[in-house]
């Protein structure tokens, strides 16, 4: 426990943050118009006013009650979304077969605790099922496999 | 008659082969999805979403429906056998289905459960089919005031009843609406918030938006933390399912009352099937003459919830339908659905789309027959499910989740998006910002917006139109009810909190900062 909440006042300060950079964006970058013929800035701008004000009262609620740490992981999400970004690097010149070879293995690494059998075993069944799926069952037209260079 | 002439049309078109047969599948996957603890129903129809491009934009909702009802179906499952709810909709199953497992009964339990679930599913059915035309008709009175009066609404309730904090929900609604809004803006053609990127032009994709904030987030937050279970197979025979004649004769009122609890929390914005469970749960415990039963195994314990959950499945439909204003984050996505498709939702849907609207509703029958089909013969099947590993599980799922982003439209930058948003999903779970909230709001935002600008042009700018027109006051009185409401009970909640850590002793840090 710590005395204030600050998860909260973080993410309070993290939404006051986005909202005045929208209003910004909005106001600086985009007509406003009048209230009578609303420009593209209005609505956004209105928007981000709005989401600051909340992160405010978020924050000023998080200065008055005791919080608990959270409990932050590293590798679960660097594996998760390292994965996803193997599989969209590797999709469209090497087609999608090692695509999703990059994806099975690095989100695998989550766990972090490799079984190699079973992953070998995973790996080949995705490799098969999915083309079976997309490719011959619902002819999308994807490469399995490509060589760029 | 020309009811009973819309119902046959409904029906020829439900019944056409293509469409059971993708009814069948959307129940099927829904059932698998629910069964599974760790998989949304959010994140299953924005996965499946793209397997729907090439289809009838009535045979995708039909599909995407089934999921939606299937996952409650099926979420009962994971309940009973394990304690751990399949969907939010079915956690206070587990109040007396875990028990009833535990003392061997648990093949009665799931088949009761299907029992109720198909009651219930049925009194909601009937209900959208005589409710959502009328209510369409009166909308069809309503002008941009009360549209825009009337989403907000939605979205106040959406995001302060539900769950935690108010701000929060409120918060994450207006970022929902801001991130709805880039890309080409339809009145004035202005590029907004794209970055430069010209992919961003048509917008943010709704589908990578909700398999990252659902989908991604959901997969790294329950890696190294599901566990499989083990189950004795032999509770589970079909001998064993057989109720006993004193269960089947407790569980006829509280299916009843379920069933009318859901029908009206499914309809009301921001309630929907969760929060119909626990109600119908807290009053069959109320009304019972033996409450103490409850929590041990009580059968009404999980019969009036299931019929109450499902029932709110299908009359969430009803202002989704009749209004275009969806109460629920699913039913935003169902919403979504359709203007991919090219089909505008609101009050005009049922006329000038009467296969889709009737064909739809009508498929519900034939989905829910065949859930109940489904659902008793394969229970042991569904449970095999629950045994596989999650760490076979989750790569599998992030697979389909990429190739779904990628095939819909076919460009990489729908994969990197569902990584930016898998990123964001999985910090607004450290923060303990709902996710539901925005989704709903990145739906609803670009028509909010044009409606508030097309009342202003209306009413010469003049902001008060929202409270001159009548039904448009009401509208915003009730969402200002709504907002009072949530504040004073969230005051109430923290005093009672503050109260009882006083009382806990010296320990609190109420008392040291005193």
């Amino acid at each position: 426990m710590t005395r204030i909440d600050y998860t909260d006042l973080v993410g309070g300060l993290g939404l006051v943050l986005t909202g005045a950079a929208v209003s910004y964006v909005s106001i600086s970058q985009y007509p406003l118009g009048t209230l009578q013929r609303m420009g593209p800035g209005m609505f956004p701008a209105i928007l981000g006013v709005l989401l600051a004000g909340l992160g405010v009262l978020l924050s000023l609620q998080a200065l008055r009650r005791p919080g608990s740490r959270p409990d932050i992981r590293i590798f679960s999400p660097l594996f998760v979304l390292g994965g996803i970004a193997a599989f969209a690097l590797v999709i469209v010149p090497f087609g999608l077969v090692p695509a999703i070879l990059a994806i099975t293995v690095i989100s695998s690494l989550a766990e972090l605790r490799v079984q190699p059998v079973s992953l070998a075993l995973l790996t080949l069944a995705l490799c098969l099922m999915a083309p079976l799926v997309f490719v011959v069952g619902l002819g999308l037209p994807i490469s399995l496999v490509r060589w760029p260079f | 008659m020309e009811f009973l002439a819309n119902i046959g049309l409904g029906f020829s078109v439900a019944l056409s082969l293509t469409n059971i047969f993708y009814c069948f599948l959307g129940a099927f996957l829904g059932t698998l999805v629910g069964v599974i603890p760790g998989l949304g129903v959010l994140a299953a129809i924005s996965m499946l979403f793209p397997l729907t491009f090439h289809l009838e934009p009535t045979t995708a909702l039909i599909m995407l429906a089934g999921i939606w009802y299937g996952t409650t179906y099926g979420g009962s499952t994971a309940s009973i056998l394990l304690n751990l709810p399949g969907t939010p909709a079915n956690a206070v199953t587990c109040l007396d289905g875990y028990p009833m497992a535990r003392q061997g009964r648990g093949g009665v339990a799931l088949f009761m459960t299907t029992v109720a679930s198909f009651f219930g599913a049925s009194f909601g059915i009937v209900l959208l089919t005589l409710f959502t035309p009328v209510i369409a008709d009166y909308a069809l009175r309503f002008g941009s005031a009360e549209y825009f009066a009337l989403m907000l609404m939605g979205l106040v309730a959406a995001s302060t009843i539900s769950e935690g904090s108010a701000v929060k929900g409120l918060s994450m609604v207006v970022l929902g609406i801001i991130i709805g809004l880039v890309g080409m803006d339809s009145q004035s053609a202005t590029v907004r918030f794209s970055f430069g990127v010209m992919g961003l032009l048509e917008g943010v994709s709704l589908i990578a938006l909700a398999m990252g904030v659902f989908g991604v987030a959901e997969i790294i937050m329950s890696v190294r933390r599901v566990r499989t279970a083990d189950i004795d197979p032999e509770t589970l025979r079909l001998k064993a399912i057989k109720p006993s004649r004193d269960e089947m004769r407790r569980s006829w009122f509280p299916m009843l009352r379920g069933a009318s609890i859901g029908s009206f929390f499914g309809t009301l914005p921001g309630t929907g099937p969760s929060i119909a469970a626990f109600l119908s749960y807290a009053i069959e415990k109320r009304v019972s003459r033996t409450p103490e039963r409850f929590g041990n195994g009580a059968i009404e314990g999980i019969m009036g919830p299931e019929s109450a959950n499902n029932a709110a499945d299908q009359t969430a439909f009803i202002p989704t339908l009749s209004l275009g204003v969806p109460g629920s984050a699913t039913m935003a996505l169902m919403l979504g659905v359709l203007m991919i498709h090219g089909v505008a939702p609101g009050p005009n849907l049922i006329s000038s789309q009467p296969e889709l609207f009737w064909g739809l509703i009508m498929s519900f029958w034939v989905g829910n027959l065949i859930l109940l089909l489904l659902n008793i013969p394969l229970i042991g099947v569904w449970v095999r499910m629950l045994t596989i590993p999650y760490h076979i599980l989750y790569p599998a799922v992030l697979m389909f989740i990429c190739i779904g982003a990628y095939t819909s439209g076919f460009t990489v930058l729908n994969v990197w998006m569902v990584l930016v948003f898998g990123a964001l999903g999985y910090a607004m779970r450290i923060f303990g910002f709902p996710g539901a909230p925005l989704l709903l709001g990145f739906v609803l935002g670009p028509l909010m917006e044009e409606h508030f600008r097309r009342a202003m042009v209306l009413s010469r700018g003049e902001f008060l139109t929202f409270f001159e027109r009548p039904i448009s006051a009401v509208i915003m009185a009730l969402t200002g009810m709504i907002l009072i409401w949530s504040v004073w009970s969230a005051e109430i909640i923290r005093r009672r909190r503050a109260a009882r850590a006083a009382g806990d002793g010296a320990t609190t840090h109420e008392a040291r900062e005193g």
